[in-house]
């Protein structure tokens, strides 16, 4: 008799503990959905403009990467950033990569933005000594 | 009499499988979701005139001047439009694609008008581009 109820007890355990993973694994969805729907959020305010005839790139952790909104604000890494700020880190990043002059500076500009705001990062870029720009363009999005 | 011994639904020792493949389901579905596909980027590199350059009077010898307004582009001073710059812009690379193409872009244009430029470039192998803002616009 004690036995039979040990089994019982057993089972009833190993039903609950794959219950719990269960909803586990329901709320690690849940939450990961949640955090992409951000970050859809935060990235969806510059629109790249498309250029279809590029030579495909993956990004690079050495490339500096400016952001230009459609309003004109500049940022780097999501931060708003002036354009004294902006000047000191990239001589920073020169001295700090190494590269100096050959830092691979890539513009992320809304395809909305005016070119005075795009011409205020490049003559910041070009007094810090660096003369070669790269834009970012879409050669393909996901949904074509 | 013999009573039958009831066997349980789960005997010590085996697996229950239903419950694994539950979780084999649960385990397919959080990496179908937290995978994000990411559109295919390009980069289009310009160079800007460096200062000692400026200085000097630019030459104006086998330099293509492609000016960028909000509504249209001009090349060479002429009015053209986005499918006739494409077509001139081919043309000239079959002569040579390593010719100057000097951009002006006014203040008012977008940057959208830019890389469209910039793109039918690449699209014809046009590698020597430079970038200059024009104050007009």
């Amino acid at each position: 008799m004690a036995r039979r109820k040990t089994r019982r007890e057993e089972e009833v355990m190993n039903g609950s503990l794959i219950a719990m993973i269960d909803v586990v694994f329901q709320l690690i969805i849940f939450f990961v959905c949640t955090v992409s729907m951000q970050e859809k959020d935060t990235k969806g305010r510059i629109e790249l403009p498309k250029a279809p005839n590029g030579i495909p790139v993956t990004s690079n952790s050495d490339d500096f990467r400016i952001d230009v909104e459609k309003n004109g604000s500049v940022g780097l890494s999501g931060m708003p950033t002036t354009d004294a700020e902006l000047y000191d880190y990239v001589t920073k990043a020169m001295i700090q990569t190494g590269k100096g002059q050959e830092l691979n500076v890539v513009i992320r500009g809304d395809l909305s933005t005016k070119h005075k705001a795009i011409k205020k990062v490049m003559d910041v870029c070009s007094r810090a000594g660096i003369w070669k720009i790269k834009f970012v363009a879409v050669k393909k999005a996901v949904s074509d | 009499m013999a009573r039958k011994r009831r066997h349980s639904s789960f005997m010590a020792g085996e697996l229950n499988l239903v419950a694994m493949i539950d979780v084999a389901f649960q385990l397919l579905n959080f990496f179908i979701i937290s995978i994000h596909p990411v559109d295919t980027m390009t980069h289009l590199g310009v160079n800007r005139p460096q200062a000692e350059s400026r200085n000097k009077a630019p030459s104006t010898a086998n330099v293509i001047r492609v000016t960028v307004f909000p509504d249209g582009y001009t090349l060479n001073e002429r009015l053209t439009t986005a499918v006739k710059l494409r077509q001139e812009l081919g043309r000239l690379a079959r002569i040579d694609t390593k010719q100057n193409i000097l951009i002006q872009v006014t203040q008012e244009s977008t940057h959208g008008k830019l890389v469209e430029l910039l793109d039918m470039c690449a699209e014809m192998k046009l590698t020597e581009l430079s970038v200059i803002s024009s104050a007009g616009y």
